[in-house]
C-alpha cells in the first residue's frame, strides 16, 4: 500500500493557525444578521485576523507591552460601552468580538485555542437566539465542522509531542517562519486519503443527522418562560407600524421587499385573496400626524399581563377549528398582524402584552428582538369590526347634543381647511344624505378621480393642513394620503373614521404552502363607523384597493384567485418557513405529533410489508400447487440460475470493494498475480518478515503492472519465510 | 537467561457483535475500560449543561439545536475513538538481557489491521514493578512509627509509578510501528514489565479513553556489572596428566553449533545449517587451552557484613563469570555448598546469572568481619571464591589469593 506522508509539527501548527483564524472570522460574521451595532469591530477583526492568518510572523512584531495592556484596555472598553449604551447584551457581544480579535492576532497555547471555540460558540448562539434566523442553522453547522477539525488538529499536534510555541513579544515560533501556504495545501492533498475524507464527511453528516434526531427526541416541557436575552436588548420597530405615523412612513416600508410575515393555515380556503392584516389603529389627527389617542388607548386596551395565551372575543365554532400560525419577523412591529377577531391566541413562549378587544389589536410590551410566533384559533377575516360601545356612545352624544369629544370625529383644522373640506363633502354628497357605505363609495370615487396613485408624491406647498392641501389638489398620492384624506372627509360628513396600518394582500408560497407577506405589502386604509352594522367598516380608497366589502377580502375559497409565488425568493422563503415550522416553533405538542406520525408510519409500513410478504407467499404456494411440466421446471431452473448469478456478482463486487475499494478497478483486483501476492501478505501478516520480501510482495500486490518483479521467486521466498516462522512457532510451543 | 511469559493479549479481542452488548456498552463502559474527561471535555460538559438549562428554561429551540449538536459531537467523539482503537494490536516486547543499573529498551510493537483508516495518538501506561515480596509494612498507622508509614507509602507510590509512552506518529493502515521504552532496572531480582493500559485522547481531546490490557512480562534482572581490579597473584593452573576437556572458546576447532544470541558476531553464523533448520545457528569453536576457573558464591548471611557488600559480591561474581565466559575461561559455577555446575554453553551461564539474580537480599547485617579469608570447604582446582574484602569491598580469591577485587 502506498505510504502517505504525514504532516510534521510545523505543518500541523500552521493548519491550526489557519483553522483558529477561520473560526474567528466565521463567528464574527454573525454581526451580519445579529443586528447589533458592531460593524466597525467586525471589519477590524476580519482585516486584522485575515492579515495575521496570511502573515503569521506579524504578531511577533507587536511589542510585549501591548500584550500586557490588552486585557485592561478590553475591560475598560467594555465598562465604557456598558456605561454609555445602558444595555447589557450589545456590550457583551462587542466584548466577545474584541476578545476574539485579540486571540486571533496573537500566538496561542492550547487553552487560548479552546477560548476561541467557546467565545465563537457564544457569539453564534447569541446571534441565533436573537435573530432566529435560518442563517444560524448554516452557521452553526459550519462552525461545528470547523471547530471539530480544529480540535482534531489540536489533538494530533499534542500527540506529536510538540507544544504550541510562541510567547508574546519573544519572536515568532519556528512554524510561523517562512510559511508557504501553497505548499501546505499541496501537502494536505498528499496526506489526505480520499476514503478517509469521505468517511469523515459521512460521519459529519451523521453528526448533523444525529443532532436532528436528538433535537426531535429531547423531551420538552412547557415551562412558559420567556427568553431571558430579550431583557438585555432593545430594538426599534419600523415607524410605519408604531403608535403614530407621519405621511411617508408606510411608503418607506414599501421600498423593502424583505419578508415580514409568514402565515400557516390549517385550512387555506379560509384565507381571502386580498387579506387585510390589521396592526395599528390611529384615531387622532393633529399637525399632519395620525396617532393613537390617549383616550382610545385607555378605553380599549386591557392592563398589561404576561401569559402564553389570550382568549379572544369570538365564539368557538362547533366544526373543526382553523389554526393560523403567524411568524412575524423581528423589527416589524410590536403590534401583531390580525385580520379580525379570534377565539384564542397562543404564543410560543410567555409574552407581556395588552389586548384591545374593541379594536381587535394585540400589542406586545417590547419590540421583539427575534421572530415572534403565535398561533391563532378561529381567526376571522372581517370587513367590519363590531363596536357596539361606539354606537352607544354616539347615540348618547346625539341625544344629549353635547360636543363631540371622540377623537374619531375630531377635526383640529383651521377655518380655511374646514371650509375646503366642507366644499368637497358637499360635492360628494351632491345634495343627498347617503349612508356610510354610499358616502364611502362616493368619496373613494371622488378621490380616485382626482388623484392618481404614485409612491413619489407630496402635498403641494401652501398654507394650512398638508393633507387638506393634497386633497384639494390633483397631485398623485399614495395609500397614506388616500386613507388620511378619506378619514377627514368622513369626519367632515359626520361619520367617525380612523386610519389603520398594516399589510394588505401577500402571496401564496407555492413551495411551502403558506401565505407570505412582505414589507412591500405595507398599507394604510381607513375604517368608518357604520351605525347600521354597529361596527367599523373598512374602506380602502387607494386605487386597486377594495372600497366596498367585496368577497375577495373575506370569503373563503379564494384559492383560485390567489397569486401563487413560485419565484426563487419564494423558494428561499419556503426554507425559512420550514425552519420556523419544524425547528423554531417545535414544542411539546409538535413533538407528540411527530412521534405519533412516526409511530403510525412505522405501523403502516410494517402492515404493508407483512401484507406483501403474505401475498408473495400465497402466490408462491399457488404456483407450487399447480401441475408441473417442462416449462415450469425450466422456469424454476432459470430462477435458481439467476439467483446464483446474482450471488456471484454480489460476491465479486464485495471482493472488488474489499481489495481496491472501487468497483471500476475490478480488472486490476482480479489480476491473479495481485491476488496471489495479497494472499501471501495476509498469511505473513504479523510475522517478522524481512523488509525486502514484504516490499516485493506489496509491489506485486499494489504496484503498477509495468516493471514488477517475477512472481515465482517472491512466492518461493515468502513460502520459506512462512515455513521457518511456522516451524519456529511450533518448536516454541512444544 | 531472563525468562519471559507469553503475552496474554495482543490488543482488542474480537467479540461477537450483539445489539444488547452495543447498547449496554453505550451506557456503561466495559470492564477495565476507563473514561476520563479532560479539561476540554469538562468544559464541553459544563457548556452543554448550561445550554441545556437555558434551553429548558426558555423553551428556545435554538438552544436545543446547540445542545443536540454538542451531544452529537460527543457521540461522534466516541465513534471516532472506537474506530481509532479498532483492529489495532499491541505486544509488549522486553528482550533480555536485563542488568541492574544498566539502561535498556523495552518496546511496544503495534500493528494496525484496518484497511484504510490510520490510528493516531495512542498512549501506553507502562510500569516496571518488582515481584519480590516487600518487607512487611506497619500493621497500623497508630502503632507504626512515622518513618515506617512514610516508607510504606513511598513503596506503594513506587510500585504504582507508571510511565506514559506516546505514539508520536501516525500508525498507517496495515502498518506497524514500535514505541520504545527506555528504562533502567534499579536492582537485581525478578521484575514485572507491565503494559497496564492503552489509551488515547483521539479525536477531539474531550475524553481520555483507556482500557487495561493486563499484558505483562516477568523478567529477571541480573546483578549489576561492576568494575573490578585484577590482581596478578592468581593464575589458573593445570596439573600435569589431567584430561583436557573441550569447552567453548576462541580457538580454531569447531566445537558445536548453537542458537544465535544477541551480540554474536554475524561472521559466526552457520548459514547452511541455519537455512536447513529455519533458525539462525552460530559456530562455536573449542578453546585452545583448557585453563579455566570455577566460581563459587557463598550466600550465607553470616559471611557478609553489609547488605550492600552482599550485593557487590553478587555483582562481582556475575561480572567475573560473564567476562571469563566470554574469554572461554569459565569452567564451572557453584552456589553455596552445591556441587559445581559445568558451564558449557551460554545457557549454563544464563542459568547461573538467574540464580544469582534471584538470591534473597540480605536484610540485616550479617556481622562478618570481612577479613578476606577464603571460605572453608571442599577444595577445587582453580576455584574462585567471592568473599568480603574489608568493610565495604569484595574480592575474588583463588586458592586464598586475591585475583580480583571491587
Amino acid at each position: 500500500m502506498k505510504r502517505r506522508p504525514q504532516l510534521n509539527h510545523d505543518e500541523l501548527h500552521q493548519l491550526r493557525w489557519l483553522l483558529g483564524g477561520g473560526l474567528v472570522l466565521l463567528s464574527t460574521a454573525t454581526v451580519f444578521y445579529m443586528e447589533i451595532d458592531a460593524w466597525t469591530l467586525m471589519f477590524v477583526t476580519a482585516a486584522a485576523v485575515g492579515a495575521v492568518m496570511f502573515w503569521p510572523t506579524l504578531p511577533a512584531r507587536v511589542p510585549a507591552w501591548v500584550h500586557r495592556l490588552a486585557f485592561p484596555v478590553i475591560v475598560a472598553f467594555f465598562l465604557g460601552d456598558l456605561y454609555l449604551t445602558g444595555e447589557l447584551l450589545p456590550p457583551i457581544v462587542r466584548l466577545d468580538i474584541l476578545l476574539l480579535l485579540y486571540r486571533g492576532i496573537s500566538y496561542r497555547q492550547r487553552r487560548d485555542d479552546l477560548q476561541i471555540i467557546v467565545l465563537g460558540l457564544f457569539l453564534v448562539v447569541v446571534a441565533g437566539v436573537l435573530s432566529v434566523s435560518l442563517v444560524f442553522a448554516l452557521q452553526i453547522v459550519a462552525f461545528t465542522a470547523c471547530a471539530l477539525a480544529f480540535l482534531l488538529n489540536l489533538t494530533l499536534a499534542d500527540a506529536s509531542g510538540v507544544k504550541a510555541a510562541g510567547d508574546a513579544g519573544r519572536g515568532p515560533p519556528p512554524w510561523a517562519v517562512q510559511v508557504q501556504w501553497g505548499r501546505l495545501f499541496r501537502r494536505l492533498r498528499e496526506v489526505l486519503d480520499w476514503r478517509v475524507v469521505t468517511l469523515g464527511a459521512l460521519l459529519f453528516a451523521g453528526v448533523v443527522g444525529v443532532s436532528a434526531l436528538l433535537f426531535l427526541a429531547i423531551p420538552r416541557f412547557q415551562l412558559e418562560n420567556s427568553l431571558f436575552l430579550e431583557r438585555f436588548m432593545t430594538r426599534k420597530a419600523r415607524t410605519g407600524f408604531s403608535d403614530s405615523i407621519k405621511f411617508g412612513d408606510v411608503t418607506d416600508i414599501l421600498q423593502d421587499n424583505s419578508l415580514a410575515l409568514s402565515v400557516d393555515i390549517t385550512d387555506p380556503t379560509q384565507v381571502p385573496a386580498q387579506p387585510y392584516w390589521r396592526m395599528v389603529v390611529l384615531d387622532e389627527y393633529r399637525d399632519g400626524t395620525f396617532r393613537l389617542s390617549t383616550a382610545l388607548r385607555a378605553a380599549t386596551f386591557s392592563p398589561e399581563r404576561g401569559d402564553v395565551q389570550l382568549r379572544g372575543v369570538a365564539r368557538a365554532q362547533p366544526e373543526e377549528p382553523v389554526y393560523w400560525t403567524f411568524y412575524l419577523e423581528a423589527g416589524v412591529s410590536r403590534y401583531l398582524p390580525l385580520t379580525g377577531r379570534f377565539v384564542q391566541l397562543r404564543f410560543r413562549e410567555r409574552q407581556n402584552f395588552r389586548f384591545a378587544d374593541r379594536l381587535g389589536l394585540v400589542v406586545l410590551r417590547d419590540e421583539p428582538v427575534s421572530m415572534t410566533a403565535y398561533r391563532v384559533e378561529g381567526l376571522m377575516a372581517m370587513d367590519v369590526i363590531p363596536d357596539r360601545q361606539m354606537g352607544a356612545w354616539l347615540e348618547r352624544a346625539t341625544e344629549s347634543g353635547a360636543e363631540q369629544t371622540s377623537a374619531a370625529l375630531k377635526l383640529e383644522l383651521g377655518a380655511d381647511d374646514l371650509g375646503r373640506l366642507a366644499r368637497v363633502v358637499a360635492e360628494i354628497k351632491a345634495g343627498m344624505e347617503p349612508d356610510v357605505e354610499e358616502f364611502s363609495r362616493r368619496a373613494v370615487a371622488w378621490l380616485q378621480a382626482r388623484h392618481r396613485y404614485s409612491l413619489q408624491s407630496r402635498a403641494p406647498p401652501g398654507a394650512g393642513d398638508p393633507l387638506v392641501r393634497w386633497l384639494d389638489s390633483s397631485e398623485p398620492g399614495h395609500c397614506e394620503l388616500y386613507a388620511g384624506a378619506l378619514v377627514l372627509l368622513a369626519r367632515q360628513a359626520g361619520y367617525p373614521a380612523r386610519i389603520v396600518t398594516g399589510f394588505k394582500g401577500g402571496s401564496w408560497n407555492g413551495f411551502s404552502n403558506n401565505f407570505t407577506v412582505r414589507n412591500s405589502d405595507a398599507h394604510a386604509w381607513c375604517e368608518v363607523y357604520d351605525a347600521a352594522v354597529a361596527g367599523w367598516r373598512r374602506v380602502d380608497p387607494t386605487p386597486g384597493g377594495s372600497a366596498d366589502t367585496g368577497s375577495d377580502t373575506t370569503a373563503a375559497g379564494a384559492a383560485g384567485e390567489r397569486r401563487i409565488d413560485r419565484s426563487w425568493s419564494a423558494r428561499i422563503d419556503s426554507l425559512r418557513v420550514f425552519w420556523y415550522r419544524r425547528i423554531v416553533n417545535f414544542d411539546s405538542r409538535t413533538q407528540e405529533e411527530a412521534l405519533r406520525a412516526v409511530k403510525s408510519a412505522t405501523q403502516e409500513s410494517g402492515r404493508r410489508v407483512r401484507a406483501a410478504l403474505e401475498d408473495a407467499l400465497a402466490r408462491l404456494k399457488a404456483w407450487m400447487a399447480e401441475p408441473w411440466d417442462l416449462r415450469r421446471l425450466l422456469q424454476l431452473a432459470g430462477g435458481a440460475a439467476a439467483a446464483v448469478a446474482l450471488a456471484w456478482l454480489l460476491r465479486n463486487a464485495r471482493l472488488a470493494w474489499r481489495d481496491r475499494g472501487m468497483f471500476w478497478r475490478r480488472r486490476t483486483a482480479q489480476d491473479p498475480v495481485r491476488r496471489e501476492a495479497g494472499r501471501w501478505l495476509g498469511r505473513l501478516q504479523g510475522l517478522p518478515v524481512e523488509p525486502a520480501l514484504r516490499a516485493d510482495l506489496e509491489r506485486l500486490r499494489y504496484g503498477p503492472l509495468a516493471g514488477r518483479p517475477p512472481l515465482a521467486p517472491v512466492v518461493r521466498r515468502a513460502r520459506q519465510a512462512w515455513r521457518a516462522r511456522h516451524e519456529a512457532r511450533i518448536t516454541r510451543e512444544n | 537467561m531472563a525468562k519471559t511469559q507469553t503475552p496474554k493479549s495482543t490488543g482488542a479481542k474480537a467479540r461477537r457483535f450483539t445489539w444488547n452488548r452495543l447498547l449496554w456498552s453505550l451506557i456503561y463502559p466495559r470492564r477495565k475500560h476507563r473514561i476520563v474527561f479532560t479539561p476540554a471535555g469538562l468544559l464541553l460538559t459544563l457548556l452543554a449543561l448550561g445550554i441545556g438549562t437555558a434551553a429548558y428554561n426558555s423553551a428556545n429551540n435554538i438552544l436545543f439545536i446547540t445542545l443536540s449538536l454538542l451531544l452529537a459531537c460527543l457521540i461522534l467523539s466516541g465513534v471516532l475513538s472506537w474506530l481509532n482503537f479498532s483492529r489495532v494490536s499491541w505486544r509488549l516486547q522486553a528482550a533480555p538481557p536485563w542488568r541492574a543499573g544498566l539502561p535498556t529498551v523495552a518496546a511496544i510493537s503495534l500493528a494496525n489491521r484496518k484497511r484504510f483508516l490510520p490510528t493516531y495518538g495512542l498512549w501506553f501506561e507502562v510500569a516496571l514493578r518488582a515481584e519480590a515480596a516487600q518487607p512487611a509494612g506497619p500493621a497500623s498507622t497508630i502503632t507504626a512509627s512515622n518513618r515506617d508509614v512514610r516508607a510504606a507509602l513511598a513503596r506503594g507510590r513506587q510500585a504504582d509509578a507508571t510511565t506514559r509512552l506516546h505514539l508520536r506518529t501516525r500508525l498507517d493502515p496495515l502498518g506497524e510501528a514500535q514505541v520504545e521504552w527506555p528504562l533502567t532496572p534499579p536492582q537485581r531480582g525478578r521484575w514485572r514489565v507491565e503494559l497496564r493500559a492503552v489509551g488515547s485522547l483521539f479525536p477531539f481531546g474531550f475524553i481520555g479513553k483507556s482500557f487495561a490490557t493486563g499484558e505483562e512480562q516477568s523478567i529477571i534482572v541480573w546483578p549489576a556489572p561492576v568494575e573490578y581490579r585484577r590482581h596478578g597473584a592468581g593464575g589458573a593452573r593445570r596439573q600435569s596428566g589431567e584430561e583436557q576437556r573441550a569447552r567453548a572458546g576462541s580457538g580454531g576447532d569447531l566445537l558445536a553449533l548453537r542458537r544465535y544470541a544477541a551480540g554474536d558476531s554475524h561472521r559466526l553464523i552457520h548459514w547452511k545449517a541455519s537455512a536447513r533448520t529455519g533458525q539462525l545457528l552460530v559456530r562455536q569453536f573449542a578453546e585452545d587451552t583448557s585453563e579455566g576457573y570455577c566460581i563459587r558464591f557463598q550466600s550465607d548471611a553470616s559471611r557478609w557484613g553489609q547488605p550492600e557488600q552482599f550485593e557487590l559480591g553478587l555483582s562481582l561474581a556475575a561480572t567475573l563469570a560473564e567476562d571469563w565466559f566470554r574469554q572461554g575461561r569459565l569452567d564451572g559455577v557453584a552456589l553455596d555448598d552445591a556441587p559445581l555446575l559445568p558451564v558449557r554453553s551460554l545457557h549454563d551461564l544464563e542459568a547461573w546469572l538467574d540464580r544469582l539474580a534471584l538470591l534473597p537480599p540480605l536484610t540485616t547485617n550479617g556481622g562478618a568481619t570481612g577479613t578476606g579469608e577464603p571460605p572453608a570447604g571442599r577444595q577445587q582446582r582453580n576455584l574462585v571464591n567471592i568473599a568480603p574484602d574489608g568493610v565495604r569491598g569484595v574480592a575474588a580469591y583463588l586458592d586464598g589469593e586475591k585475583t580480583a577485587s571491587a
